[in-house]
């Protein structure tokens, strides 16, 4: 026998949850909505922790809701541990939980996320000083160890030592929030360049002497092969350049997976990430997924992948909800592209779309360098498909609204790379219409009467 | 919700919109006030692109769906409900530049400053987050190449 018995049930509470339970009720006022969270908190912004520990804001800050969101939805709520999603047993529509409750729903909408991935390392296991970066809870528990193993360091006479595994762009927030607390920090990613997945080498060296100036040292190429313990905590790391360094807290932000195992053990197809049609629905029937742990199309090169990106999911979850409440013409997902912002310190670096075309796609590329500015223009025949902004972030979205339009490269005026793009360049139909949008038709594009 | 129009055709490129939304969104009342003891802290909402003999004024067009608000992650960029004004909140605001990265019209600007750089945008002079007031630009262009009038999309 059930313990909750509803019409719709989400498991997650951040972006892709929420939007997808508000959809819903844009639709269907009367269903009952269970939202589900390991995690005991409202929803907030994920990508706020770090920018949390650097005193760029604060907890009573980073919820993504207002406090009456969810009553005045009508949204009801299980969040905290206990509550963990288990077992899906969609031919039973049924969800088991932690605690041992059940909930027996209509349709059920997974939503929750990406979780870390650790590979195993020689001496490794999950210790007192060993965290991920990518709940509230991590940060705040990496945040109080930085700063006591420093406190402790210090009453030793000695430096403390912070090492990340991983610079990908959650080790890297994690590295320059926790530099305002440690005295050294060391990045170890094993590709031959930082931020492997949104820079290309170039644009990466010049980023790297710019964390390095704040004291964030990036060893590129490398990674640990052996840890060492002392009690409850990791002491040193075996480096596989055959040095070994002191460690106070490990950072391990290697990399993340698709949080998908419930829906795959009950017999979903899984890619790089759940697979769902336009609907969002899983292989599974009234099984829809949203988020990060979904495979979708890159709309500019057709890869197949998760793009794990704050308006992604919640462009998913709305889509998710208004099929899930059957909503009349019902918008479907028809793919997308990636566009990243992201800065450390007084960088800032924006990229977007394809931004390290294989040789043979067909691809051209322009590349303007000068001091910190690193500039990538990634263009395919008369088409712009992927940018790389390194500290020259001015009017991006222009660059960005060019892509998703598809605005011919050929149709604009003067060039548009070589300085940040702006409106006059566009021709001038093109202009008119895209900054006039709901113009008043009584009036002629002079701003005067019309004259009968 | 009313909106700002830019009418390139009688824009000369002045810049007096320019300066009139540095002054209104300056802690002074003036203008030789706000440039001559604020100027660093000055930024302009609208931006006049282009030159003398092609130029128009760019402003936020309070979009319809607006992206800057889709890709916020601190909940700073909101579209109030109600009057449909897009607004960034400081007090929330990271400086990630999200917005930047998203908006069409280039028409979201993050402070040039080493610490904590926060984005600005047109708020139509508002008191408040999200009321629209008079806005400055059109009240100090000298030939109607802003103007602020009823929308016909919705808000």
């Amino acid at each position: 026998m059930a313990t909750y018995t509803v019409d719709y049930l989400i498991i997650g509470n951040s972006a892709a949850g929420v939007n997808a339970a508000q959809h819903i009720r844009k639709v269907d006022a009367q269903g009952s909505v269970l939202m589900l969270s390991k995690e005991p908190y409202p929803a907030y912004g994920t990508p706020l922790i770090s920018y949390m520990i650097e005193g760029k804001t604060t907890e009573d800050k980073v919820w993504f809701k207002d406090p009456e969101f969810y009553t005045r939805n009508n949204l009801q709520t299980l969040f905290g541990p206990e509550y963990e999603a288990v077992k899906l047993r969609s031919a039973d529509h049924e969800v088991d939980l932690k605690n041992g409750e059940t909930v027996a729903y209509g349709k059920v909408l997974l939503a929750c996320g990406s979780v870390p991935f650790t590979p195993p390392f020689k001496g490794y296991n999950a210790q007192e000083n060993t965290h991920n970066f990518m709940t509230l809870d991590d940060a705040k528990e990496a945040w109080a160890d930085v700063e006591a193993a420093t406190a402790a360091a210090h009453a030793q006479g000695r430096e403390s030592h912070v090492v990340v595994i991983g610079g990908g762009l959650i080790g890297l927030k994690a590295a320059e929030a926790l530099s305002h607390h440690a005295d050294h920090i060391d990045v170890y990613e094993l590709a031959p360049r930082i931020l492997p997945a949104v820079l290309d080498a170039q644009g990466a060296s010049v980023l790297q002497k710019m964390l390095e100036a704040h004291g964030v040292m990036c060893h590129p190429g490398l990674s640990a092969d052996e840890f060492f313990s002392e009690g409850n905590r990791i002491t040193k790391a075996h480096i596989n350049d055959g040095t070994t360094v002191d460690v106070d807290v490990l950072m391990l932000c290697v990399g993340v997976r698709p949080n998908s195992a419930l829906a795959v053990e009950d017999g979903a197809e899984q890619g790089r990430g759940l697979i769902v049609g336009t609907d969002m629905q899983t292989t599974l029937p009234d099984v829809y997924a949203a988020g990060d742990l979904v495979q979708i199309t890159d709309s500019l090169d057709g890869a197949q992948r998760p793009l794990a990106l704050w308006p992604i999911a919640l462009e998913h979850g709305q889509i998710a909800g208004y099929n899930m409440a059957c909503a009349p013409n019902a918008p479907q997902f028809e793919g997308s592209f990636a566009i990243n912002a992201v800065d450390f310190y007084e960088a800032s670096l924006l990229t977007s779309g394809l931004i390290n075309p294989a040789e043979d796609s067909g691809c051209e590329q322009q590349i303007f360098c000068e001091g910190n500015q690193y500039v990538k223009i990634v263009t395919r025949g008369d088409y712009l498909v992927g940018y790389i902004l390194l500290n020259r972030p001015e009017q991006a979205g222009i660059y960005s609204s060019i892509i998703r339009n598809q605005v011919p490269l050929s149709s604009f005026q003067g060039d548009i790379f070589q300085v940040a793009p702006e409106n006059i360049a566009f021709d001038q139909q093109r202009r008119w219409e895209r900054l006039h949008a709901g113009y008043p038709s009584q009036l002629d594009q002079l701003g005067w009467k019309e004259r009968a | 919700m009313k909106r700002i129009y830019a009418i390139q055709a009688w824009c000369l490129d002045c810049k007096r919109c320019e300066v009139a939304c540095k002054t209104f969104h300056s802690p002074f009342e003036n203008t030789v006030k706000a440039f001559k003891l604020g100027e660093s802290d000055l930024h302009s909402r609208v931006r006049v692109e282009g030159t003398k003999t092609t130029s128009i004024a760019i402003n936020c067009r309070h979009c319809e769906n607006p992206q800057c608000v889709m890709g916020c992650i601190s909940g700073a960029m909101q579209k109030d409900p109600v009057t449909g004004v897009v607004t960034s909140d400081p007090e929330r605001c990271v400086g990630c530049r999200t917005c930047v990265s998203m908006c069409p019209f280039g028409a979201v600007h993050v402070e040039e400053v080493s610490v904590k750089g926060i984005a600005y945008k047109c708020d139509l002079c508002g008191d408040v987050l999200g009321e629209p007031g008079t806005p400055q630009c059109v009240a100090a262009c000298p030939n109607r190449a802003l103007i602020y009038v009823e929308s016909e999309a919705t808000c």
